[in-house]
């Protein structure tokens, strides 16, 4: 045992006092240190990342229009469950109000579009910044609510942003819906087509990964789970939970309202009730849920393979197609209710496949 | 040894007239004291003495309903926990609080991206992590989940993460509880060679053996207000402490 020093003892110099106080580090670009840090073993996320994307691209010359459609729809909820995924999976709010960032995306394309004959380059930004606003405005309140209260309190807020928006007749149509202006002179900007909307809809798909991606492996990222795991503990070594909270729930938003915009202008014509559908929610939920929330890969794989599987009940089963899918989505749940990914990377480290042994793990 | 008092420096900590009250219950009342740089002050006290509810008013944890905290002389009361914590103050958790989804070496990284003197990146947080790792003793479970350390590592994990953010005032709250006789020693060890390397030290202990070995000074807590202060020597001896650890009976027994 050392023996006690003088109270006001200088600090003693050393690796010790190195250690404790910090020393400077190389102070390269953020960019300069991730490319430099960047092995065999991990980049390959990114170069597979990239060859679907090329395969995405490739793909479109070969398939049918009916196949683009469906593919479409498969980015679009890319896009969406890998935004639920940042406040949902990492950040640990579960938002049942995620809608209604993509109503407002879709409506503040429309009225610009249609009303004041903006285009459609120009009302996308400002549709991301009505979502973002949105949510940083229900946000600094609703934040501060955790679990079901907070699950609640968005679904209410995303209800009461459709009666808004139903409400303002003179501007939005109200319930009588709202279409966007696409051929001949009163287009502010010329219909994408098909093979523009799937081409759209990739690059927002593929954004949304990046983002997710680079966000999951920053410090900020760190700052989310943190706040997932335990808020004091977070607080306690230096997190701004309200900023991350709110941040992480804008850029959340920003995404969904994005979506939200492009689906507006595919759609052409709409009603609140279409785009403020809380089944969109459901699906960012079950999605990123089904897949395995916390990662990139999870949600991405959830809204892939539910998507896929949806069209190919509806197309094979007719009538009781939703019966099954739905049967099937319990049956997920209940075997894997960390999501499939999660299950499959943890079985993959551990060597450990049996299922029933994973039921009884996270079912005490 | 120069005694507090004559350090003509801003104490690092003080706390002045600090109250909280749970509904009917005052958990502190009127507790006063300050905290010199270098010193190391132990706070001891039977269960529900008020501890960790001192510890919680100080970093932001709890808001006081009376009374004040200064941090360098600044009046901090009522900030934010990552207010506190960027005016160099750190603290664990008696309940041990990891991030359970991290591995311990992201644990603690993650003070040293958010706490003071930052690492601008996630990879040299995790290099200054392992140097902490190593500094507590627990660097062969890096890479383990934090819910698989033994209830020493996982104290001395809630020290690492803490000290990742490079305080210059550390509470450590209860860190010695349910410690073998030589994690004891070692984690005393510690303490002082935090100390020596220029950190401030509020110990809250239950153990008062170990406590008594670290401390410069130690305040005793009782039903939420402060029994005495002074030199462990002084508080050993004093018998209103041995009456609040051990009651009447023993003080009585001993006297005859």
């Amino acid at each position: 045992m050392s023996s006690r020093g003088p109270l006001s003892a200088a600090p003693t110099p050393g690796p010790m006092a190195d250690i404790l106080r910090g020393r400077a580090r190389s102070r390269q670009g953020l960019f300069v240190g991730w490319i430099r840090a960047l092995t065999p073993a991990n980049s390959w996320p990114a170069l597979a990342g990239l060859l679907v994307f090329a395969a995405m691209l490739a793909l479109q010359q070969l398939i049918e229009p009916g196949t683009q459609r469906l593919l479409t729809s498969v980015f679009l909820f890319v896009a969406l469950a890998q935004a639920w995924n940042i406040i949902g999976g990492y950040t640990g709010y579960a938002s049942f109000g995620q809608v209604a960032f993509f109503g407002l995306g879709a409506y503040t394309v429309a009225v610009l579009m249609n009303n004041y004959h903006v285009s459609f380059w120009a009302a996308l930004p400002l549709a991301v910044l009505v979502g973002v606003v949105f949510a940083v405005a229900i946000g600094l309140p609703l934040l501060r609510l955790r679990g079901h209260y907070f699950a609640i309190a968005t679904l209410g807020a995303a209800e009461g942003a459709r009666e808004v928006i139903n409400n303002l007749t003179s501007v939005t149509g109200g319930g009588g819906g709202i279409t966007i202006p696409t051929f001949g002179s009163d287009a502010p900007t010329p219909y994408f087509g098909k093979p523009g909307f799937y081409l759209a809809f990739l690059v927002l798909a593929a954004v949304s990964v990046v983002v997710a991606a680079v966000l999951a492996r920053s410090r900020f990222g760190y700052a989310m789970v943190a706040v997932h795991e335990d808020e004091d503990a977070a607080g306690a070594v230096g997190i701004n939970t309200t900023v991350v909270k709110v941040v992480a729930f804008g850029v959340s938003a920003a995404i969904v309202a994005c979506a939200g915009a492009f689906y507006a202008f595919q759609q052409i014509e709409f009603y609140p009730t279409d785009v403020f559908d809380a089944s969109f929610t459901v699906l960012m939920v079950i999605m990123v849920m089904i897949g395995g929330s916390g990662s990139v890969v999870g949600p991405l794989a959830g809204a892939v393979g539910l998507q896929l599987l949806s069209q190919f009940l509806r197309v094979n089963l007719g009538n009781f197609n939703q019966l099954i899918f739905g049967a099937i989505i319990v049956l997920v749940v209940v075997f894997f209710p960390q999501g499939v990914v999660t299950y499959l990377r943890d079985a993959w480290r551990t060597r450990q496949f049996s299922i029933l042994d994973n039921v009884r793990r996270y079912r005490l | 040894m120069i005694a507090p008092s004559e350090v003509p420096s801003v104490p690092v900590l003080e706390v002045r007239h600090l109250a909280k009250r749970f509904g009917g219950l005052w958990a502190l009342r009127d507790v006063s004291f300050s905290v010199s740089e270098g010193e190391i002050l132990g706070v001891i006290g039977p269960n529900g003495a008020g501890k960790s509810t001192l510890v919680n008013l100080i970093t932001g944890h709890a808001r006081p309903t009376t009374g004040q905290v200064l941090i360098g002389g600044q009046d901090v009361t009522g900030q934010r926990p990552w207010v506190i914590a960027h005016d160099r103050v750190a603290r664990t958790f008696q309940i041990v609080k990891p991030f359970r989804g991290l591995t311990v070496r992201e644990n603690v990284a993650i003070g040293a991206m958010h706490g003071n003197e930052r690492d601008r990146s996630v990879r040299d947080s995790l290099a200054t992590a392992d140097e902490l790792l190593d500094l507590v003793g627990i660097a062969k479970h890096a890479n383990a989940a934090p819910m698989q350390l033994s209830v020493a590592d996982a104290r001395r994990l809630e020290l690492a993460k803490a000290l990742a953010t490079r305080p210059r005032l550390l509470l450590i709250d209860e860190v010695m509880a349910g410690l073998r006789h030589h994690e004891i020693e070692s984690a005393v060890e510690l303490i002082h060679r935090l100390r020596d390397a220029g950190i401030t030290v509020v110990a809250v202990e239950h153990v008062m053996k170990a406590i008594v070995s670290v401390s410069d000074r130690i305040l005793v807590l009782h039903h939420g207000s402060i029994l005495t202060l002074g030199s462990p020597r002084e508080v050993l001896s004093d018998p209103r402490v041995i009456e609040a650890y051990l009651g009447h009976r023993y003080v009585k027994r001993r006297s005859e």
